[in-house]
């Protein structure tokens, strides 16, 4: 089997459509809402928010099963921890597309991007799991921590309660990555230099136009869900609450606060 | 995921929003475009595409041999606000299946084509 599966090389059914995240916001450029993400107002927000989260469980799962694959040598408590991260990942595909059905969307209704996956791109376990666990799970920790309090002013039990039960294991994931970052790379500081600079790459490509804030200063908006109308955050928000949980320190958090200010100037 | 049927009478909680119905006018854009596709009606196909995805069009075009094709099947479609790629496939007796991708949206009261590609020997649905 080949190792280090290239971006255009990730295998899916007919049924699904995946494109390069470039064509996607190049299709929302076209219709003039903004090119990142789906936003509140816009009627697709909720479904499509939790179909892109669904995707990419569904790359996290590849992700940390291509991580055992491709690094045979690792320390067996490595791979031991890849493998339950596999199954930790399976679950929430399987919470998130069922969360999917219960708001009226199904898998493929949006197109998958391939933006998660593009994360796996070099060939140092230690790398891998600081981009992918501290870096991406790290964003999946402030993303769900942003749903739970949607699901929570919905007074939604359904969505609140599933997305809090997957953030617990992502606060398990990060807090892995920061393990293994620092027990891989153990007497090298260069290579820990290295998987620190690929991490803080992913947080910048994550970081993009402004569109995350901390929560306190994220605009709030009028957040259609069906017929009811809330205000909400405009921006994908940093929690520093969560952040600590999965063993940020604060200098990090703050690194990172101040990455997202920096990138909303240009 | 399979289709719960009568959701009624389902246990569990019920969604709690309609899905989109896709756009009529948008599925049969898509099986016109198709046809004019197969058949190697470039004038009527150029007519119904953006400038900027012109060339796209026209190499897709040329990539299909013509005359081959006689049939076509919509394998998917996914939506980007109002725009929906649509993921198709030609067939043909003595040709094999040949797999591209458009990106239809409307443009002046009509659905026109935003891209196209040529998925015939990919893997998946990527094309740069």
């Amino acid at each position: 089997m080949q190792k280090m599966i290239a971006v255009d090389r990730l295998a899916r059914p007919d049924e699904i459509i995946l494109v390069p995240v470039e064509r996607i916001r190049e299709a929302r450029i076209d219709q003039g809402i903004p090119p990142n993400n789906v936003m509140p107002l816009e009627e697709d927000f909720l479904k499509g928010r939790l179909h892109g989260i669904a995707t990419g469980e569904m790359q996290a799962m590849e992700a940390a099963g291509r991580t055992l694959f491709d690094f045979p040598d690792a320390p067996w408590e490595f791979q031991l921890d890849m493998a339950r991260q596999v199954w930790d990942e399976s679950r929430h595909a399987e919470i998130f597309s069922k969360l999917l059905e219960y708001v009226g969307s199904y898998l493929g209704e949006f197109p998958e991007s391939e933006i998660l996956w593009s994360c796996t791109q070099v060939d140092d376990p230690a790398c891998r799991v600081a981009g992918i666990n501290r870096g991406l799970e790290g964003l999946a920790c402030d993303v769900f921590e942003q749903i739970i309090r949607m699901g929570q002013k919905m007074g939604d039990p359904f969505i609140e309660r599933a997305v809090d039960y997957v953030l617990a294991d992502e606060i398990t994931h990060v807090r892995m990555g920061s393990k293994w970052m620092r027990k891989l790379t153990e007497g090298e500081p260069e290579r820990l230099e290295h998987a620190q600079q690929f991490q803080d790459n992913i947080d910048a490509l994550f970081n993009f136009d402004g569109f995350r804030t901390s929560r306190e200063d994220a605009p709030q908006v009028p957040l259609m869900l069906g017929d009811r109308q809330m205000d909400f955050d405009a921006t994908l928000t940093i929690s520093r609450e969560t952040r600590l949980l999965t063993g940020f320190s604060d200098e990090e958090i703050d690194r990172l606060m101040k990455a997202a200010a920096r990138s909303s100037a240009y | 995921m399979p289709d719960l049927g009568n959701r009624a009478s389902a246990i569990g909680p019920q969604p709690i929003a309609e899905r989109f119905i896709v756009p009529h006018a948008m599925l049969a854009a898509a099986g016109h475009i198709l046809q004019l596709l197969a058949s190697d009606r470039r004038a009527e196909l150029e007519a119904l595409v953006i400038p900027r995805a012109a060339a796209e069009l026209r190499g897709l075009i040329d990539a299909i041999a013509s005359g081959a094709y006689q049939r076509h099947k919509i394998i998917a479609h996914a939506k980007v606000n109002h725009h929906y790629y649509v993921k198709a496939r030609l067939f043909g007796e003595s040709a094999a299946p040949f797999t591209l991708q458009l990106r239809l949206g409307e443009h002046e009261g009509r659905w026109v084509i935003w891209e196209a590609y040529n998925l015939a020997s990919g893997r998946t649905a990527w094309t740069r």
